[in-house]
């Protein structure tokens, strides 16, 4: 059979042939590779790009993992809920909100204040100046998402999390993150797959605007 | 006057309601067209501005437009307004057009356009007997400083895609989010879309026509309401109330006012 195809092709030494076939499999490779990346990109959601450079090295797992701070301290749109919330959070918002600088002061004024970090922040607020932090997770403009009922659904289908694993579910362990990244896709076959899992909604016009 | 068509799937005027289905009364008696719901329509919903050019080249974008229809002969001439926005038809000419489901019935009863999913093909503007969805023939643009001024709660809609009247869907979300928050049911006159709440005349009541005992059912059972092209069997979600003409009223006892 082997003899019968070698017969075939023209007559070339075996090391010829292993340099045509390695050849061929390079070019045919690069014609399939774009479609495979786009494939892996698709599947991935192509928006996780691992955590940005923010202009302050803020730790998380200092301020949550080992001083053990609510998300809703500093997070203050975060809703009430459950028995863990704290009386300083806001009722509800949207979005989840970045602390002010005058929040990041509220402690560091006295806590960690020979840190160069920390100075960073004072001389921003003694200037009055804004930080420019970078947002880590951004969904389309398109997606009208409120953090509130996605809380109080998590918070009543599991009773016992406290409210930073209502958060971890899509956040990823913001505990243990020096930087935070996005670890979900939080494309819109995320959101579905969450949404049909627990009965949620699935009507468009809930969650596009 | 009903439509024949009774084998058509989506005959039902409420297919999927659950709870609610949104509607709307215009009492065209009450309208006086001083345009305010166009001009909150149009900063609520981040519509471009209209410039002449484009009024003359009939692509003037306005979710709601009031019609101006003359009666008699000048100086003895009466005008009529009518509001025409989105019917949210029951059975809607636009949506078993759409090749890309863009367009679809929610369960609430209305008729909702997915703009990112939209590709502008236009049938659904060509299907609408009320020419109420609009294609957005350039980029919106706003002079400074009106482009601060943008809603986030409503996207800005491309170049290429159809767009109209939503029932401004996202207040009726939030304060769907809100009793749901507190565990009650969404009162009566609770939702108002911008148009409803800039109307100085009262002449456009929104609310649940599955509410037995919510204004817009009362108002659209009078004796004055009739629906825009009734004959096609649209079942639109808006109701509109007859003009009262007083000249007429000796004619007709009973004008259900």
């Amino acid at each position: 059979m082997l003899d019968a195809f070698r017969a075939l092709l023209p007559r070339l030494s075996p090391k010829q042939l292993i340099v045509i076939s390695g050849l061929g499999a390079v070019l045919g490779g690069g014609a399939i590779a774009p479609v495979i990346l786009l494939v892996v990109l698709g599947a991935m959601g192509g928006t996780i790009t691992g955590p940005p450079e923010q202009p302050i090295a803020f730790d998380h797992s200092v301020h949550v993992g080992k001083a053990g701070i609510a998300c809703e301290f500093c997070h203050r749109g975060i809703p009430v809920v459950g028995n863990t919330a704290t009386a300083m959070s806001a009722p509800v918002s949207a979005a989840a909100t970045i602390p002010s600088v005058e929040q990041c002061m509220f402690c560091h004024a006295v806590v960690a204040t020979d840190s160069p970090e920390v100075q960073k922040i004072r001389a921003a607020w003694e200037t009055g100046t804004p930080i420019d932090w970078v947002r880590v997770h951004r969904l389309p403009d398109h997606v009208d998402f409120v953090h509130d009922p996605h809380i109080r659904a998590l918070a009543e289908t599991h009773p016992s999390f406290t409210t930073a694993q209502i958060c971890a579910t899509c956040h990823g362990d913001v505990a243990s993150m020096t930087e935070v990244e996005q670890v979900r896709a939080l494309n819109m076959g995320d959101c579905q797959g969450c949404h049909r899992e627990n009965s949620a909604p699935l009507d468009c016009a809930v969650c596009h605007k | 006057m009903v439509a024949a068509a009774a084998t058509l799937p989506t005959d039902d005027p409420h297919p999927e309601t659950d709870g609610h289905r949104w509607g709307m009364v215009i009492d065209s008696d009450k309208c006086t067209g001083c345009q305010a719901c166009v001009v909150a329509c149009q900063s609520e919903n981040n519509l471009a501005l209209n410039e002449e050019n484009r009024v003359i080249e009939r692509r003037a974008k306005t979710w709601i437009r009031i019609e101006r229809y003359w009666e008699g002969e000048w100086p003895n001439a009466k005008a009529r307004f009518l509001p025409v926005l989105c019917q949210h038809c029951g059975n809607a000419p636009c949506e078993t057009v759409c090749p890309v489901w863009a367009t679809y019935h929610n369960p609430d009863g209305l008729n909702v356009q997915v703009y990112n999913r939209c590709i502008g093909t236009r049938f659904c503007a060509n299907a609408c007997p009320y020419s109420v969805r609009y294609f957005n023939f350039w980029e919106p643009e706003w002079p400074s400083p009106m482009d601060r001024q943008l809603n986030p709660d409503v996207t800005v809609r491309t170049k290429g895609i159809v767009e109209k009247c939503t029932f401004c869907i996202h207040r009726i979300n939030r304060t769907k989010r809100e009793a749901d928050r507190d565990g009650r049911p969404v009162a009566d006159g609770e939702v108002e879309p911008a148009c409803v709440q800039a109307c100085p005349t009262t002449a456009l009541v929104f609310g649940d026509l599955n509410d037995s005992d919510s204004k817009v059912s009362e108002l659209s059972n009078s004796k004055r309401a009739y629906s825009l092209l009734d004959a096609l069997g649209t079942t639109p979600a808006i109701t509109y109330l007859k003009k009262v003409d007083p000249s007429h009223v000796d004619e007709h006892e009973e004008h259900g006012h």
